[in-house]
């Protein structure tokens, strides 16, 4: 089975990366044979003869919504031909396909903001030619998100990528909702359930984050954090112990990541800690008590600490390998602009990053949408790790999510965890 | 008899070697007693069948010959001059807002360098052998002349191709297949073992290049920052105790299930083999998903334990700590669901081949067993159960290898749903329930770790080799047979 495996995968790999070295060659004479061919025009892109062929990636569920956006991008240039295709690509696991074979992947594609550092390390991200348009047109925040070591890698797309606490208020009320305890009290005595997610990184920074914990990134690939360590008032390990608390609270359930709307359909939840792709679910679980708001407050040391979130947003990015690049980054910047992303919202109820857009008063009554912005308000921060914080944290959080049940010492939980994070990427 | 085994025992490796050395000695008569013709296809390979006549073997050897010269020349070369290296030229890339391209450098591919510089070190040699084999031939060519002897046709060759020498005509393709399929891939795959090949150097973006024995070292490295060694040491521990458990587990279940359904209590056997065949049906990666969701932490064996109470029942008891019973998500628990699960999914197959050696048990041998008065008991323990060894001793075998292996039962059942709670382990990304292979998938396919898989494949193949050579010498060694003649 291994050498089996092994070998198709090295097969694999070897026709792949002929294909493509046959591949970059073309794109070598078509570079040399096409500069003779255009002329230049400043602004607009000027057409050629030759048919531009791109490959989009985007996820299932816009699969409808983006071939129409493309079909209007092609009506935007008449004078060029295209042969634009559409393949489905789920944004969270965008990087798992394309660090595989980065000359296979498709020339546009989406990506949840978390993946930008290790898709830029495998050179599969364009830094984007017009700056000045992407920075002005979108919030500083989502620039910000895509922008690595000064440079501006890709198209921010979406700014509701985060997640904020969804409720049932017929079982929790609004007051109880402003704290961890309140939801969790409430719950208790409904027979309800309050969940989140602990074993991600992403999910379970929010209470360190709360706290004025950090992570960065260092240009080794490794992680710099201070969790271990303590940050103003508090030490990680009073934030460890508030978490730990939270889940040997009999009300609390801690959620695998992938399965919040399984849970939230499974009807015990009455409080959940999720994002805007989960809205749906609540709607129809929660019916008219459906509530969606930023996260509560958490008692850490005895004082109540406000949960801090890892702002996410969507981005678009080009691949630099792509035959076309400069038209791929065209239809990237068509994709993400302020009409595309009003109408991503009005048929997909996509949070717009474009500041225009996000203004917008549509947007503005969109409750799961408001309780993004909310949130990011009170604690949205970019997250800034490694590659080897992942796995370390998801550990961690599971250990805190059965009670740590080998009654390890705290200190040396989160001693484990920085220093496994610290490491560069190998 | 005795005597037969000791000489096939004489040391293959001095045996090999031995045949080495009496090539090269031919090789050098060859060179120094051949005539003209033989000299002369030192450098023109075709000049000596030319010289007997053989025009279309010598041409084409001739052709061969040119092409391998210029295969080298323009494809091997450049890439053997890099392999020492496996490139230095970084791929570098501008965009040029004029023609709206990129233009790339004319960088080098390690990958592609690792691999064209594996084929063309494999042509080479090949070329070597085959160069020496042709002047030996030429000169053996040279002594049926001179013996007067019968010189083929280039059309008798062909025939003798069709005839006595068919077996080379046939396995010509197999073995063509096996070098390019398995052969070159095993090779490069183990070169990169000794390569930083991960995600920091993956082409064609980054270069990798030789490390020589460090990722060897890094395997039984454990220290602050390295738990490699750690997770190496668990994972193949539990690797090696699965296989047992699942081998041996699934082979006396499906024995006794047979015996179940063959004794002469048991009535509408057809029924109850067709039930247990029809779990085989259902193709098994649909049963293991199914069954991780019934698993879950949330899933409807958790709902219903806990309606009938035995999740609280556990808990007073100790025996879990959580609201849930974790059948898939702590480590004792997710290796016991594991292994009943794999009993469950196996025994049907060895039921199948259980009933089948069962049905040849002679029945004179049960018969006088039981007028000596031996209970039935005693029948399967000395008679039953021998026999069952001997004919399924090959397949426990295999079995107990395909285990180590068994990527699906393990990877199916845990993915996505076990978090490892060992900080160590989370460190090099392996788990509690990890078996070596399913570590290896999980580094190449999540992590791009391929200088680790690499080695962890390495050992996986001498743990696979060094206990099926020692199993299948001790297991099945020929003279067992008389006992049930």
């Amino acid at each position: 089975m291994k050498r089996k495996m092994l070998v198709t995968v090295l097969c694999a790999a070897m026709t792949a990366s002929m294909l493509a070295g046959c591949g970059s060659t073309s794109s070598n004479n078509d570079a040399a044979s096409g500069s003779s061919a255009t002329g230049t025009e400043a602004g607009a892109p000027a057409s050629s003869d030759e048919t531009i062929t791109l490959t989009v990636w985007a996820a299932e569920e816009d699969q409808d919504f983006t071939k129409g956006l493309i079909q209007k991008f092609e009506d935007a240039h008449p004078d060029q031909k295209f042969d634009i295709s559409v393949g489905v690509e789920s944004e969270s696991k965008a990087k798992d396909d394309i660090l595989v074979d980065v000359e296979a992947a498709a020339d546009v594609y989406s990506f949840a903001s978390d993946q930008i550092e290790a898709l830029v390390d495998a050179g599969a991200l364009q830094a984007v030619n017009d700056v000045d348009t992407v920075t002005n047109e979108n919030i500083a925040t989502s620039v910000e998100a895509a922008t690595v070591d000064g440079t501006l890698y890709a198209y921010p797309e979406s700014a509701d990528n985060g997640y904020f606490l969804f409720y049932d208020k017929s079982v929790v009320s609004e007051e109880a909702a402003q704290t961890v305890d309140g939801i969790l009290e409430a719950c208790g005595t409904a027979g309800k359930k309050f969940g989140m997610v602990y074993a991600s990184g992403w999910y379970n920074a929010s209470f360190f984050y709360g706290a004025g914990f950090t992570t960065s990134k260092a240009d080794d690939g490794s992680t710099v954090m201070d969790w271990n360590k303590s940050a103003g008032n508090y030490a990680g390990t009073d934030v460890a112990q508030a978490m730990l608390d939270i889940a040997t609270n009999p009300a609390f359930v801690a959620v695998t990541d992938g399965d919040t709307s399984n849970q939230i359909n499974s009807g015990e939840i009455a409080a959940i800690v999720s994002g805007t792709w989960d809205a749906v679910s609540a709607k129809e679980a929660f019916g008219d008590n459906y509530v969606a708001t930023k996260l509560p407050t958490y008692t850490c040391k005895g004082e109540q600490v406000q949960m801090g979130s890892a702002a996410g947003f969507k981005m678009i990015g080009v691949n630099p390998h792509s035959e076309y690049v400069g038209w791929a980054m065209e239809l990237a910047l068509f994709l993400t602009n302020e009409e595309s992303q009003a109408a991503r919202f009005t048929e997909r109820e996509v949070g717009p990053s474009n500041s225009v857009v996000a203004k917008s008063d549509e947007v503005l009554a969109n409750e799961a949408i408001a309780a993004v912005t909310a949130q990011n308000e009170v604690g949205g921060v970019i997250q800034e790790v490694g590659d080897n914080y992942w796995e370390s944290a998801k550990s961690f959080g599971e250990i805190l999510a059965q009670g740590n049940p080998d009654g390890t010492d705290l200190q040396t939980l989160l001693d484990n965890l920085v220093e496994a994070a610290v490491q560069p990427a190998q | 008899m005795k005597e037969k085994n000791e000489k096939n025992r004489t040391n293959p490796v001095g045996a090999f070697f031995f045949s080495i050395g009496a090539f090269l000695k031919e090789f050098v008569t060859a060179v120094a007693d051949g005539d003209a013709g033989v000299k002369a296809s030192l450098v023109i390979c075709g000049a000596g069948y030319l010289k007997r006549k053989q025009i279309i073997k010598g041409i084409l050897v001739t052709l061969l010959e040119l092409a391998v010269i210029l295969y080298m020349a323009f494809i091997g070369a450049p890439f053997l001059e890099k392999f020492g290296t496996l490139g230095t030229v970084q791929q570098a890339m501008v965009y040029n807002p004029t023609t709206m391209k990129n233009e790339v450098n004319d960088y080098d591919n390690s990958l592609m360098i690792l691999m064209f510089g594996v084929i063309s070190l494999v042509v080479l040699i090949l070329a070597v052998i085959l160069w020496m084999v042709n002047v030996v031939n030429n000169y053996k060519l040279q002594k049926r002349a001179e013996a007067g002897k019968h010189i083929n046709s280039f059309k008798e060759d062909i025939n003798r191709m069709l005839n006595e020498k068919f077996h080379v005509t046939l396995l010509a393709l197999p073995v063509a297949g096996i070098t390019i399929f398995t052969v070159f891939p095993l090779i490069v795959m183990i070169a990169i073992a000794f390569t930083n090949y991960d995600q920091n150097h993956m082409p064609p973006t980054a270069l990798f290049t030789w490390v020589g024995m460090t990722n060897f070292k890094s395997l039984f490295t454990t220290n602050l920052t390295m738990t490699f060694g750690y997770t190496f040491r668990k994972v193949l521990c539990w690797t090696l105790l699965w296989a047992v458990l699942a081998t041996f587990t699934t082979y006396i279940g499906g024995i006794l299930l047979a015996l179940l359904i063959n004794s002469k209590f048991a009535k509408v056997k057809k029924f109850w083999r067709t039930v247990f065949v029809a779990a085989i049906s259902v193709p098994q990666f649909v049963t293991l998903l199914l069954l991780r969701n019934f698993f879950a932490n949330t899933g409807i064996a958790n709902t219903f334990c806990a309606n009938i109470g035995l999740t609280d029942l556990l808990k007073k008891l100790g025996l879990i700590t959580t609201n849930y019973i974790p059948f898939l998500t702590d480590p004792v628990w997710a290796k016991i669901t594991i292994v009943v699960i794999n009993i469950w999914v196996g025994v049907p197959y060895l039921m199948l081949i259980a009933t089948g050696v069962l049905m040849n048990i002679p029945e004179e041998l049960k018969e006088s067993a039981r007028i000596d008065g031996a209970n039935p008991f005693q029948i399967f323990r000395k008679i039953t159960m021998p026999y069952m060894l001997f004919i399924t001793g090959p397949y426990l075998v295999t079995q107990f290898t395909a285990n180590i292996n068994n990527f699906n039962v393990i990877y199916l059942l845990t993915q996505d749903i076990y978090t490892t709670t060992d900080q160590k382990l989370a460190a090099s990304n392996g788990k509690e329930i990890d078996l070596l292979v399913t570590w290896l998938f999980r580094l190449t396919n999540e992590f791009y770790n391929y200088k680790m898989a690499a080695v962890i494949a390495i050992f996986v193949f001498i743990i696979c080799a060094v206990f099926t050579l020692i199993a299948f010498n001790f297991l099945i060694k020929g003279d067992k047979e008389e006992t049930f003649q």
